[in-house]
């Protein structure tokens, strides 16, 4: 008794924990795209040249130089994933014309070298002060929207904006200031970009970027390696420039993300041996920004576009109301059969699969499954595989009845009775569903997923809560007579 | 274990399966030949090529789904209208390696009512995003205004189709085998084989239904529809693993008995469980069916035909073939 006591408060706790990840608004239920509305583009990163087979490394970089792109595109709750060997799935919600997605992550990137024009230092110094400036400000301001408690900054003065506006010819573009000092800083990359000259050295010429800590100690230095052509071609190129004061410019997608000096010392020779490094007092972290930066930008590999799905909100939202009208109908039937069927073992059956169903829910959130359409039909089936296990009980408990075995024994015999078949049933289930999570693709592996949490689920509600309510319910004398299990006439006379 | 002698009380449903079976296999070949008929036909059909007509899924391509914004009217639309609007239309030439001739020929493209005349389905070959929205544009006039947020439009590259079938297959054949290897260790080698035989009838049937839909409707079978088979696989082995687990025990408690009226037993007693299961597993099914819409609807109702073939295979065709298997004691008394 006591035992049955502690499946009890067991299963009540766990019941109401599950009731408070519903309603907590740290767990929301995530929707798929086809339920929410959105679109989706896979991608696919294309061997090219030498490359016959895409690496890990290199699709971890071409998603990082897409993930940049992306974050510009200003999609709320965007995501790109990797999808198998050589693929890109991203996912954009409520983007309904997902043409300048496709446009912007179909352009190959380009990472380029430059060499500073001659005679505009003193442009370059300004506008690099310039942009400076901007970034200072628009950081203040990003950390003040989310605390609110930034003091007046430093950054440049209204006359002084006022006057950059002036000569980058954007007077009375801006709506705000936020979007003021967002064009400023991107018409100063321009500029600043514009300063330099195309050198014909350009990511392909590049094999890797690395970076590590200066022997002086703290700070840090971003490492190139270039592959023959290309050690020649920055030799040539920082030769030109080395003393002269001009500045060598790292350039990618068209603004320029580093500019670095070169010494007096390469004015011979240039940089010679196919690798340099590039100091300038980085931390570590800011070692690794330009790093992934230039590595991601060197990546010469192609990515082509594979498939666009892009469904309306509204055709979401239709299918999220049909497909839970179809689910409660469905369980309104299946309850209503159980209790004219099973009678008080009905009852607890609906209690059962309402605690299942709260499980279920729960689960999503708490693990974050994403629920698409083949998902919801997947929750919908495991629901039948639910109610089978509950039924596959009754009989039995039924069938030791019919044989004039006393109430309680029937149950505890039904109950162990019905356990194997119970469990071999599922456990099928569960290898087919950890082979179709872990081998199938999309909406195959969301099916999976939820059908195999609802397996897992029903092993526990049918062998746990099943029995735990049904003997509590024993427990009253008065629901303790075979007749609230089947009617009278198919009890055998000795037992009625 | 305390158990009663089983005799004496009536049960409510009995099924002397043992003199049925000539009749359960003839039902069984009977249908399973007009399913492989259906493939085969299917497959030698000069228009498909393929045992199931492939949707944009397998074969790549472009599908604009449109919802439009009438009432009482939504009848008069005619997809003739729709279609001689997109053969005459020139698409705009997109990328480098796209000139005039190379350009999707919308000459082809199959235009589909639904849900009297309330959407438009346009599948064409593979198109570009902009390609897409000049298509909508055309079609406004004759089949617009359109609800805002009401339509879809997917593309497809013809290799994704195919990965998607690749990768569904092989963690098919997975399953299968770790299924197999499961029930050969809890039970043995012949009811692992009989489940796979009952399981490979199942799908056969579903196929061979979406076949002949596929022949005398144009239905197209979507990725969706490996999904579906995919459960119809779990739950033909759930179902039928169910009555072996019966049969084993019959074996262990009336050992005395032929192995004939051992399965008739297991299969008697199982019978209601079975018929209920089914029934409660069709009810949701029924609903996807009735309220699901139309994104779902062939696959409930490929699911559903999976469900009774199912039930079918587990009472009627497994334990009959395991009560004609060369007989080989492994059951003690």
């Amino acid at each position: 008794m006591a035992r049955q006591q502690g499946w009890f408060a067991l299963i009540l706790a766990l019941a109401i924990a599950a009731g408070s990840v519903l309603i907590s608004p740290g767990f929301p239920l995530e929707l798929g795209l086809d339920l929410r509305g959105g679109s989706q583009l896979t991608l696919e990163v294309q061997p090219s040249g030498e490359i016959t087979k895409v690496k890990p490394e290199q699709l971890e970089a071409v998603k990082a130089v897409l993930d940049r792109r992306v974050n510009g595109l200003g999609v709320a709750e965007s995501t790109l994933q990797t999808v198998g060997d050589n693929q890109l799935v991203l996912q954009l919600p409520g983007e309904t014309d997902p043409t300048r997605a496709a446009e912007v992550l179909g352009s190959t990137a380009l990472l380029e070298f430059r060499a500073q024009k001659p005679g505009t230092d003193e442009e370059l110094r300004g506008l690099m002060q310039l942009r400076a400036q901007l970034e200072s400000v628009l950081e203040l301001n990003k950390s003040k929207d989310n605390s609110d408690s930034g003091d007046q900054n430093d950054g440049p003065s209204p006359e002084q904006l006022a006057k950059a506006q002036k000569e980058l010819g954007l007077e009375g573009t801006a709506d705000s200031e936020q979007e003021q000092l967002e064009q400023l800083l991107a018409r100063a990359n321009e500029e600043i970009v514009d300063r330099f000259e195309p050198a014909g050295l350009t990511g392909k010429d590049l094999v890797t970027a690395g970076r590590q800590q200066q022997q002086n100690g703290s700070s840090w230095e971003v490492t190139l390696t270039f592959n023959r052509e290309g050690g020649d071609k920055f030799a040539e190129l920082t030769r030109s420039i080395a003393g002269t004061g001009r500045l060598l410019g790292i350039v990618l997608d068209g603004s320029s993300i580093s500019e670095a000096g070169v010494g007096e010392q390469f004015k011979a020779a240039g940089i010679t041996g196919g690798s340099a490094v590039i100091t300038g007092n980085f931390t570590a972290e800011e070692a690794r920004d330009l790093e992934v930066k230039i590595r991601g930008g060197s990546l010469p590999l192609p990515v082509e576009i594979l498939e666009v799905r892009t469904i309306g909100p509204s055709l979401g939202a239709e299918n999220v109301r049909r497909s839970l009208i179809a689910a409660l109908a469905g369980l309104v039937l299946v309850a209503i059969f159980m209790l004219l069927v099973y009678r008080l073992a009905g009852v607890v059956a609906v209690l059962a699969l309402s605690l299942y169903a709260l499980f279920n829910l729960a689960a999503y959130e708490l693990i974050g499954v994403t629920l698409t359409l083949p998902g919801t039909a997947g929750f919908i089936l495991s629901i039948g595989m639910a109610v089978d296990a509950n039924v596959l009980i009754f009989e039995r408990i039924k069938d030791e009845l019919r044989r004039g075995n006393s109430l309680i024994r029937s149950i505890e015999t039904g109950f162990s009775q019905a356990f194997s078949s119970i469990v071999d049933g599922h456990i099928t289930t569960l290898i087919s569903c950890a082979a179709l999570f872990f081998l199938g693709t999309g909406l195959v592996k969301g099916f999976a997923a939820t059908l195999g949490i609802g397996v897992l689920l029903s092993l526990f509600t049918a062998l746990t809560c099943t029995r735990t309510l049904l003997r509590f319910l024993m427990s009253y004398q008065s629901l303790r007579r075979p007749t609230n299990f089947l009617p009278a006439r198919q009890l055998p006379s000795s037992a009625v | 274990m305390a158990v009663s002698s089983p005799t004496g009380q009536e049960r409510p449903l009995r099924f002397p399966l043992s003199r049925q079976r000539r009749k359960v296999w003839l039902i069984s070949v009977i249908v399973l030949s007009l399913s492989a008929l259906g493939l085969v036909l299917s497959w030698t059909n000069p228009q498909i090529r393929s045992p199931l007509r492939p949707g944009l899924d397998f074969t790549g391509g472009t599908k604009i789904q449109l919802e439009r914004l009438c009432k009482d009217n939504c009848q008069d639309i005619r997809a003739i209208d729709i279609q001689q609007t997109l053969g005459s239309l020139t698409l705009p030439a997109e990328g480098r390696d796209q000139d005039a001739n190379t350009l999707p020929n919308l000459a082809s493209a199959r235009v589909q009512l639904l849900d009297r005349g309330e959407s438009v389905v346009l599948r064409m070959p593979a198109l570009t995003a902009s390609q897409g929205q000049a298509v909508i544009e055309a079609v406004e006039p004759i089949a617009g205004p359109f609800e805002v947020g009401g339509q879809s439009v997917d593309t497809i590259g013809p290799s994704l189709g195919g990965q998607l079938l690749r990768s569904s297959l092989i963690s098919l054949l997975v399953a299968f085998a770790g299924i197999a290897l499961y029930i050969s260790i809890r039970y043995d080698g012949r009811y692992a084989v009989l489940a796979l035989v009952a399981l490979g009838h199942d799908v056969l049937i579903v196929c061979g239904v979406f076949a002949w839909l596929g022949l005398l409707s144009g239905l197209e079978v979507d990725s969706l529809f490996a999904v579906s088979l995919l459960t119809i696989a779990g739950y033909s082995v759930n179902d039928t693993v169910v009555v072996f687990d019966r049969i084993r025990e019959r074996q262990r408690e009336d050992g005395d008995l032929p192995l004939d009226a051992q399965v008739d037993r297991a299969v008697s007693a199982t019978l209601t469980r079975t018929i209920y299961t089914s029934g409660t597993t069709l009810l949701p099914l029924l609903g996807l069916i009735l309220f699901g819409g139309s994104t779902l609807f062939w696959f409930a109702v490929a699911l559903a035909i999976g469900v009774i073939v199912g039930s079918w295979s587990s009472i009627a065709l497994a334990p009959s073939l395991l009560s004609i298997w060369p007989r080989q004691r492994t059951a003690g008394a």
